[in-house]
Order: C-alpha cells, then sequence, then structure tokens
C-alpha cells in the first residue's frame, strides 16, 4: 500500500498566520509539503460551512489560524472565530470527525517557528489516525 | 456571467529560488488543462519589466480577462501585478496569485516532487477562484482638511503646532482646565536650564497666535464616528455650574496624545502617606518650583532635609507586587538632574540614590557622573528597600548587592521616583476609536518599526506617552511625527479605500441583524424600507473588510468582496480536484 499522505487545508489570515508562513518560508525553515493554505483576511471570514466543505471534499485534516487574542487586526474578529470553531469543534465530533483532524491555532506573523511545530504535530496526529472515513455520509 | 472566462496563468522562477525546486515547465503544462486557461508561460523574474510587458501584451493579444500569477507571496507583489492589469485596461483586482515561493519551494527544497505537486494544486486553486472574481472599483472619499488633537500636553501641543503652522485648522480637546499636562510638573530639564512648563509656554504662546488652532479646555471626547479622511466628532465642554455644550467637529485625522498618569504608590509602601517625610518625585519637583507651596524653598514635612534618600523604580520594573513590569524611562534623569540642582543650591545636603538599575541613558550618561561627582551616593538594591518612619528621621533599610550587606540609613526625607501608568481615560478612548493595547495598558502602533505612531485604525495616529513611557524629548519628536503622517492625509482631497469590503444582496437579506451585531466597526446598521422590510446596510467607509459579518449571515446576503463564499469554496474544492 502507498504511503499516506494527508492533505490538509488552513484558512489562514492575511496579517498574523499568513505571514507567519511567509516568514517560514524567508527563513528557509522546513515542514512537510501537506498543507494547502486559503487566505482570507482575517480568521472572522472562516465559515464553518468551509471547514466542513473542505472535509467533505477528502481533507483529512483542517487548521483555522488567525492572530493572537487582543491582537486581531479587526479589533476581535478572531474571538468571533474562537466561538464558531468551538462549537464547530463539537459537530465534527458528532459527525465522526476525530477531533484530532481539526485544529484552531493563534499564531503571529512573527512565530514562524510556532507554525512549523503546528504542522510537523498535525501531520504526525493526521498520519496516526489514517485517512478520513466520515461516519455520516454528507449529501449535497 | 455571459462573457467568456479566459484566464492567463504565468508562473515565475524567480531565479532558482523557485525554479529549483519547483519543475515550472510541469506547473506551466499543467495549467494549460485548466478550465478557462487560454494562455500559461513561465519567466525567469516575472516581476521584471519584459515579465510585466508579457503579461501587458498576452492581455490584449488573447483578450485575457482573469490573470494568475504564481510566484513569492501576495505581500510581495501582489500591488505590483494589479498594477499590471490596471496598465492594461484590465480591472486589478481580476487578479489572483499562487504563493509557490514563500509557501512552497522555500519550505519544501528536498522534496522536489512533493513541491512540484503542491504547486500544481495552488495553480489549479488560484485559477479556481481566479474565474470567479468580480471587477471592483477602489472607494474614493473626501477629506476633511482638519485634524482632531485630543490631549494638550507636549506631544499634542507640538503635534497641534505642527499642523496649524502647515496650515491645517486643529481641534485640540484638552480635558484639564490648562494646556501642558505632566509636563508643567517637570523642574529643570536635561540638557538645558528650561523648565517643562517653559517648554509647554513656548509651545502655547506659538499655537494661540495662530488662527488656525481651535483649543477646547474642559473638554473630552464623546463620540467619534466616520473614518479616515471623514470623522465626526462629538465634544462635550463643561462650562461650569454643571452645565455642558456640545461640539460637533469634522475632521480628516486624528491625533491621539493622551499622556499618563503618575504611578501612585498605594499608602504605606514604601512608607506613602504614613508620614510627611516620604514625597514623591513630582511632589518635590513642585516643592522645587518657584510658584509651588514653598516658592522653591526644599521644605518635606515642615523641615529643611539635611539628608536624603531617593528610591528610584517606584512603580516600575516590577519592584513591588503593585509595580509594573516596564522602565518609566524618565525618573533615573528626572531624578538625578533634580538633584543636581538641591546640590546646587544646598551644597550640604547628603543625597542617597536607592537604584535597581541606572538608566540615564543616551546622552543622559553625563548626569549620572556629574551625581558621582557631586558626591551623591548610589546603593543598588535586587529588592526593594523598606522605608520605616522614625520619630525624628526616617530609615531606608536595603540589601546593598554591590557590597553584599544589608545596610540601614538615616534619612531627613524620601523621594520616591514614581514612574508612568496609562492615563485613566485610555481604555474609554481606545474603545471609542477602536485601537488596541498591548498587556501593559498602553496604546498600541501598528507596528513599532514599520508603522510607527500609527494605529491600527486607519487616520488614527498616537503620540507621546499614551504608547508607552518616554522622556519629554521622546515626547515631543513623537507629537512632530504624528502630525507629520496625519498631514499625508489631509493634504490630500481625497482618498481611496481598499474595495475588499463586505457588500450586502438586498433581496436576499431578511434584515436579521446578525452582522449588525458582530461588525467590530458599527459599520452595519439595519434600515427599514418604505414597504416595512428590514435590510442589512454597509457604510463602505467604516467597513475594514474583515468578513466576520459574511461568515455569519444566514442567509449568504452578506458577502465579501474579494472572499465571496463561492470563491473561497472553490478555492476549497479545488485543493482535491480540478474540474
Amino acid at each position: 500500500m502507498a504511503e499516506f499522505k494527508p492533505k490538509i487545508v488552513v484558512f489562514a489570515c492575511n496579517w498574523c498566520t499568513y505571514a507567519a508562513l511567509d516568514l517560514a518560508g524567508t527563513s528557509r525553515m522546513k515542514y512537510p509539503a501537506n498543507f494547502r493554505v486559503i487566505k482570507v483576511m482575517c480568521s472572522g471570514r472562516v465559515d464553518p460551512q468551509f471547514v466542513l466543505e473542505a472535509f467533505k471534499q477528502g481533507a483529512d485534516g483542517v487548521i483555522v489560524a488567525g492572530c493572537h487574542p487582543g491582537d486581531c487586526h479587526y479589533v476581535n474578529g478572531n474571538m468571533k472565530t474562537l466561538r464558531r470553531m468551538t462549537m464547530l469543534k463539537k459537530m465534527l465530533e458528532e459527525m465522526g470527525i476525530e477531533k484530532e483532524r481539526f485544529r484552531l491555532e493563534w499564531i503571529s506573523a512573527a512565530e514562524a517557528t510556532k507554525w512549523v511545530q503546528v504542522a510537523n504535530e498535525m501531520v504526525e496526529q493526521v498520519k496516526a489516525l489514517g485517512p478520513l472515513k466520515p461516519r455520516l455520509e454528507v449529501k449535497e | 456571467m455571459s462573457e467568456e472566462i479566459r484566464i492567463g496563468v504565468y508562473v515565475c522562477h524567480c531565479g532558482l529560488n523557485i525554479a529549483g525546486v519547483v519543475n515550472v515547465k510541469e506547473v506551466v503544462e499543467y495549467a494549460k488543462t485548466l478550465p478557462n486557461v487560454v494562455v500559461a508561460k513561465d519567466y525567469v523574474f516575472m516581476c521584471s519589466a519584459p515579465g510585466q510587458a508579457m503579461i501587458k501584451e498576452d492581455i490584449k493579444e488573447h483578450k485575457l480577462n482573469r490573470v494568475v500569477v504564481a510566484a513569492c507571496s501576495p505581500a510581495m507583489h501582489e500591488p505590483t501585478f494589479r498594477g499590471v492589469l490596471g496598465d492594461a485596461g484590465l480591472n486589478p483586482y481580476l487578479f489572483e496569485m499562487a504563493n509557490i515561493r514563500e509557501h512552497c519551494s522555500w519550505v519544501h527544497p528536498d522534496d522536489k516532487e512533493a513541491a512540484t505537486e503542491k504547486a500544481k494544486e495552488l495553480v489549479r486553486m488560484a485559477v479556481a477562484k481566479a474565474r470567479l472574481l468580480e471587477p471592483l472599483e477602489k472607494i474614493k472619499s473626501a477629506v476633511r482638511p482638519a485634524v482632531l488633537v485630543i490631549g494638550g500636553g507636549v506631544a499634542g501641543l507640538r503635534a497641534t503646532l505642527d499642523l496649524v503652522e502647515r496650515g491645517f485648522d486643529v481641534y485640540l480637546v484638552e480635558k484639564r482646565s490648562v494646556l501642558g499636562g505632566n509636563a508643567v510638573k517637570l523642574g529643570e530639564l536635561a540638557y538645558t536650564t528650561l523648565t517643562g512648563k517653559d517648554v509647554v509656554n513656548s509651545l502655547v504662546e506659538k499655537i494661540k497666535a495662530n488662527p488656525k488652532a481651535h483649543i477646547f479646555l474642559n473638554s473630552e471626547v464623546e463620540k467619534v464616528d466616520g473614518s479616515i479622511g471623514d470623522f465626526r466628532v462629538t465634544v462635550t465642554r463643561r462650562l461650569g455650574e454643571g452645565k455642558e455644550e456640545k461640539i460637533e467637529l469634522n475632521v480628516g485625522a486624528i491625533i491621539v496624545a493622551i499622556g499618563y498618569d503618575p504611578y501612585e504608590p498605594a499608602i504605606g509602601e514604601y512608607g506613602y502617606k504614613t508620614t510627611d517625610k516620604v514625597v514623591t518625585l513630582f511632589q518635590l519637583m513642585d516643592i522645587l518650583s518657584e510658584e509651588g507651596p514653598t516658592k522653591g524653598e526644599l521644605l518635606i514635612g515642615g523641615i529643611r532635609p539635611k539628608s536624603l534618600a531617593f528610591i528610584l523604580c517606584v512603580g516600575s520594573l516590577s519592584t513591588t507586587p503593585n509595580a509594573k513590569p516596564y522602565c518609566s524611562r524618565m525618573c533615573c534623569s528626572a531624578s538625578l538632574k533634580t538633584i543636581l540642582k538641591i546640590k546646587e543650591k544646598y551644597p550640604d545636603i547628603d543625597v542617597y540614590v536607592f537604584y535597581k538599575d541606572m538608566r540615564t541613558y543616551g546622552k543622559e550618561e553625563d548626569l549620572y557622573w556629574k551625581a558621582i561627582e557631586n558626591e551623591v551616593k548610589f546603593i543598588r538594591f535586587d529588592e526593594a528597600p523598606s522605608v520605616k518612619p522614625r520619630d525624628k528621621f526616617v530609615e531606608v533599610e536595603a540589601f546593598d548587592t554591590t557590597i553584599q550587606e544589608r545596610i540601614a540609613i538615616p534619612v531627613d526625607a524620601v523621594v520616591l521616583a514614581n514612574g508612568m501608568v496609562p492615563a485613566t481615560d485610555t481604555e474609554k478612548i481606545r474603545i471609542m476609536l477602536k485601537i488596541g493595547c498591548g498587556a501593559d495598558g498602553f496604546l498600541k502602533e501598528a507596528h513599532l518599526k514599520l508603522r510607527p505612531v500609527e494605529a491600527l485604525t486607519d487616520g488614527i495616529f498616537l503620540a507621546g506617552v499614551a504608547t508607552g513611557p518616554k522622556n519629554i524629548i521622546e515626547s515631543i519628536a513623537s507629537g512632530s511625527a504624528a502630525a507629520a503622517k496625519a498631514a499625508t492625509i489631509v493634504t490630500k482631497e481625497e482618498i481611496e479605500v481598499e474595495p475588499l469590503i463586505a457588500r450586502v444582496n438586498e433581496d436576499m437579506c431578511s434584515g436579521c441583524g446578525i452582522c449588525a451585531a458582530l461588525c467590530p466597526y458599527e459599520a452595519i446598521t439595519i434600515e427599514v424600507k418604505e414597504d416595512g422590510k428590514r435590510i442589512s446596510k454597509v457604510n463602505s467607509m467604516l467597513c475594514k473588510g474583515c468578513g466576520t459579518c459574511a461568515a455569519a449571515c444566514p442567509s449568504g446576503a452578506m458577502q465579501q468582496s474579494g472572499f465571496k463564499d463561492n470563491q473561497v469554496m472553490a478555492q476549497v474544492v479545488a485543493t482535491f480536484r480540478g474540474e
């Protein structure tokens, strides 16, 4: 059997996490090539449906990441993300999607190292679970 | 959409930065297979003049109406390529970038195959989004050529003077009945024989002589609406006998210079307020002032002290549980300057300085050496000294880290060099203007090095100690800096704002108001139409384009331009498959 290469979707805010990933690049840090980043201006833009759609399409994991609490470029958009994603986590579990497949992270523009750490951990934990097999069929 | 979508994809080598890892040719060939892609090319440096010219020519030749560039981070060259589209007569927002350098080649140098695969998918995602992009126009707004300055301390005064001298109307709002803030309390300043009051007076005289300056004393800003270029401000002025008047102002920019409060030691902290022989540095400077209660005579607790102990870092450097973790920047120098003045007038006084770190930084180091020459004794502590009031004297006890011994020195009076804490109004102003603050409670600049004196909210600038401890020189300089920054806005007749904001589809909106409650900028209001239908309205000048409303809208009526549901969803789908 071919080696399982999980695909993980990252919703990153423009000001903190996207910039942290840029910094990881300019600093020539290395992390696994399993991530596909979708930029939004604020993590507050991440509609929980985006996350559900990613899992439906075949994501093995999803990360939503933004500025640290108190540091949001848009005052407090990230706090709304926190509320939404806390609820979404419960929903995902009920749908049979293991909680290790979803992470909400605060990664500032300076925290390239933190991103690399999160990326490595995420790949490891998703690999340990294997490919996503939802308990419920998600219908159109 | 009836128009045929014609996409051009341009893959950059960035020398070997990308091409050394990603198989660029393979990415180009793959891009050609994607729906709506009519041309795909690679080039060694897409951002170079020939690279840009190639895209421009293709837009015309191939009648492209969308462009995707796979290259560096959009933070780097998105504005460049948007400009290319604009030059070629295409709307600049019909552009999407795939980040295959910072997010790909640079971080996966050891796995060329995986990096190439990822680059292809990133291009596929960008093409999927590009297909759904819509033309957008920058939002233009007229600029009011006037500035509001909140706070009439040295920083606010300096900013006011600079701006009125450039010919702008400035509304200076000061809470107290006098101008000058804390600076008027300062005695003779470092490097000069001027007192704080002298500096303030010189600024105030020039401001008052300028007809462009409008000073509101006993006044506070109550409300701020609008945004960069067009802020509408309500000021309340106290008229006495409990009466007030409201003043409406309209300005293009705002400078916040609300200063600080001197740290007020707790009762009993270093003996404060348990004896009249313990005073703060600010109180001492008042005593030494010609206009002070003793007309400049050094009298503390009714006596002329023969010995004085100064305790530095009171309220700073975490010396006590109440103290702040930061250094207040002015107290070391202000203490030593005051001591030198005292020594000049009363050479017989013995002065002891208890300090944790002597931070007479920069050129103020000179004050320290002058104090040594004047036989001021310096005692270094790690743990805060204790102050014990006795019958006729006060005993200051500390572990001297230099001689590694506990010492107790009896003195006639103790001076507490108290630091700075955020001004009482900081929180109120922060919430009113939606500007951030740090864990220390001071207002926060957009970026200390890249965007100093700017608040995160456009059109608002920060000066003086409002953003953290500064000495008077630094405060004045930041006042000038904020004025220069504000001038870059109010000199323009019109400003352009990014169009990546929220917009409502009125037919789909049910007026539930979820969006309005979530908006951090109060940019959304619920309007009732003539037929009674409730709909959400976005004020495009207030909206900053975070998209949190769009994420919450249950009907999909609220959309963020450039990040519409279908555009993001298309990226999600394209992460896994082509169409």
